[in-house]
């Protein structure tokens, strides 16, 4: 245990390296990579929280899907309200639940939890952006939820009722768009996570945050059967972007190049906006932090 | 290295009024009541220093220290680690210390250990040779081998305190800032964490900056102290100085014979005002004496001069009375009768 280091072993402890150099976008990104792997070496030690997510899932797509099939049970072969066909309607809801399962990346959990129990403290202690973190982070979340339950809840309904097969060229930009609804839904998790830094009912918060985006994406009402003021103001938000947008692709209702184009620019748009609050916010948030005690 | 100008950092607290009836009152009206947690604190520890940050609960010790690692910002004033403003720069100030906060776990509560070092290996950009070099330190030192492959959350608290330790060591910080890291430990795991931090210090030149309630933690650790009393800098200078600070010292005695310690207590505190003898439990007799009116030298005179003594030294003072002293606004602290056991070790200045 004891007594001067043995040269044999190792030598004499020596400084190797001193003021590390700027690092380019990739050596940074390849820094955070090991909170990836770390997330999903954690997850994978809670194999249960899958089948329950999954059967979940699987019920709520269940009751959702046959409601909507009786709706549009007698819809005229052109398409029955809002242009769906009972084809369609159930493809745009079970789609949206798979969608649903991709935004529950759980970061409005956790990072609520680590601001309002002062863990942020010692997550700053690293060299890291901590936003940048919990975003990879929550990259393994996702594509397990994807892969795990996503897939299965699809491929069994696939098999039970029919569904529109889209265009492949409609399947891409719906892959483009989905992949901008995750990061639209990680903005929004993470600001609701943000609140705990003023209120300690982050529940409540995340609650209301819920339920708003499950409305306002349109995961529950296509934004296309809303009555007209409604679906302007389900428009005007983020949230449309999280379901609406990536199924607007997928079935093919938009309007030739533009209107694809429309879609993916308003993502976008959403997506640098609330990065720029949520950094500004985080920076502000932090200058304000107060850990008491230990 | 360490720079602490007129630092200053209050908390807005939101006064609760006691029961039931002053928890609905606080929904309707709120008062808040500022609390100036640091109070103006000005430092300056050097590089290379292994400095004990001292100070009572509440004396805003943890508050520093998150200032200083970028954690808060200061409500006023200014720190400086490595000439880089910690809360300005926080991420250029991480890559250079190293941090433990004995109450909150650093590491990565689902993952085990060695994943946890593999993740900041990464994250530090740690050199191959520095990272197999510094595991081989461990393990001769901390036995962190023996953690295996448990997840962290499954480590008890000494387990988990001994990779915190490591990890805060791993990517070979200029500074670390340990902030009560032997709580949980057994003696032997505290004796080589000492022996990691002197090891890390005496060949990287690692300046260390310890909080602790562990005495013998800043005894075998740090060289000098910062001692901090209700947000303020009462005392900076080596642990030396510290102790000669001490207003009240002590001699002790063992009488050959061992005759009825009464009338030998009455016959000192006759002879020397001021001084008071007591018996300590192993049938020897205490003599505490005024710093400021005798020596050593004086009363160990006084004493061969008139008892046939078997035994006789002059304990260092007390690391722990002289902060008892500090912490309790330089109130006499309470007289224990048990023998001072010299805790800031050696230099004894033994007669036989």
């Amino acid at each position: 245990m004891s007594g001067p280091l043995r040269p044999e072993t190792h030598g004499p402890l020596r400084r190797v390296r001193e003021n590390p150099t700027p690092l380019s976008p990739a050596a940074r990104a390849r820094r955070y990579l090991p909170f990836a792997t770390g997330g999903l070496q954690s997850l994978l030690q809670y194999r249960s929280t899958f089948l329950t997510t999954g059967i979940t899932a699987a019920a709520g797509a269940a009751i959702t899907v046959f409601l909507w099939r009786a709706v549009y049970a007698d819809a005229p072969p052109g398409g029955g309200p809002g242009g769906f066909t009972s084809e369609s309607i159930t493809t745009y809801l079970l789609v949206a639940q798979v969608l649903q399962i991709l935004h529950a990346n759980r970061v409005d959990d956790e990072v609520a939890a680590e601001v309002y129990r002062g863990d942020v403290a010692v997550m700053l202690v690293r060299p890291v952006s901590y936003p940048v973190m919990r975003f990879f982070a929550c990259l393994p979340v996702v594509a397990a939820n994807a892969v795990l339950v996503g897939v299965p809840v699809l491929v069994l309904f696939a098999l039970l009722v029919p569904l529109t097969t889209p265009r492949p060229v409609d399947v891409v930009l719906f892959a483009v768009s989905t992949a901008l609804s995750v990061l639209l839904a990680f903005l929004v998790n993470l600001l609701t996570g943000m609140t705990g830094f003023v209120t300690t009912n982050t529940w409540g918060v995340r609650m209301v945050k819920q339920s708003v985006v499950a409305f306002f994406a349109g995961q529950l009402v296509p934004l296309a059967l809303m009555p007209g003021p409604l679906s302007a103001l389900a428009s005007a938000l983020p949230f449309r972007g999280m379901v609406d947008g990536p199924l607007t692709l997928l079935l093919g209702r938009y309007d030739g190049v533009a209107g694809a184009a429309d879609v993916l620019a308003r993502q976008i748009g959403w997506a640098a906006g609330l990065t720029l609050l949520a950094g500004v916010l985080w920076r502000a948030s932090l200058s304000r932090l107060e850990v008491l005690g230990g | 290295m360490i720079v602490a100008e007129h630092l200053v950092k209050e908390f807005r607290l939101t006064e609760r009024k006691p029961g039931l009836a002053g928890s609905l009152a606080t929904l309707f009206t709120r008062e808040h009541r500022v609390v100036r947690a640091v109070d103006g604190v000005s430092f300056t520890i050097p590089a290379g220093a292994k400095t004990a940050y001292i100070g009572a609960n509440g004396a805003g010790k943890s508050t520093t220290i998150k200032m200083l690692t970028g954690i808060m910002t200061p409500t006023s004033g200014r720190c400086l680690v490595r000439g880089i403003e910690p809360y300005r720069h926080r991420q250029a100030n991480a890559r250079g210390i190293g941090v433990v906060f004995g109450q909150r776990s650093q590491l990565w509560w689902d993952l085990s250990v060695p994943d946890s070092f593999r993740i900041l290996r990464r994250v530090y950009d740690i050199p191959d040779a520095v990272y197999r070099r510094n595991l081989a330190l461990y393990r001769e030192l901390l036995d962190i081998d023996a953690l295996g492959t448990t997840p962290v959350r499954q480590l008890s608290l000494g387990q988990r305190m001994r990779a915190e330790i490591a990890a805060s060591l791993l990517h070979d910080p200029a500074v670390v800032f340990w902030d009560e890291p032997t709580i949980g430990l057994d003696m032997v795991l505290k004796d080589a964490v000492r022996q990691l931090v002197n090891r890390v210090h005496a060949e990287l030149g690692t300046t260390v900056v310890l909080t602790s309630h562990d005495i013998a933690d800043i005894a075998a650790i740090c060289d000098s102290a910062l001692v901090v009393d209700r947000g303020r800098v009462v005392h900076q200078g080596s642990i030396r100085d510290l102790l000669r600070t001490a207003d009240r010292r002590s001699v002790v005695f063992d009488h050959r014979g061992r005759p009825d310690p009464g009338p030998v207590r009455a016959e000192i505190e006759r002879g020397l005002p001021g001084v008071s003898a007591s018996s300590a439990e192993d049938g020897r007799i205490r003599v505490d004496y005024p710093a400021d009116r005798f020596t050593s030298r004086q009363v160990l005179g006084f004493l061969l001069d008139r008892f046939d003594l078997a035994d006789c030294y002059a304990p260092e003072p007390d690391l722990e009375d002289v902060l008892r002293r500090i912490y309790g606004g330089h109130r006499e602290a309470p007289s224990t009768g048990v023998p001072s056991t010299g805790v800031p070790g050696g230099g004894e200045e033994g007669v036989a």
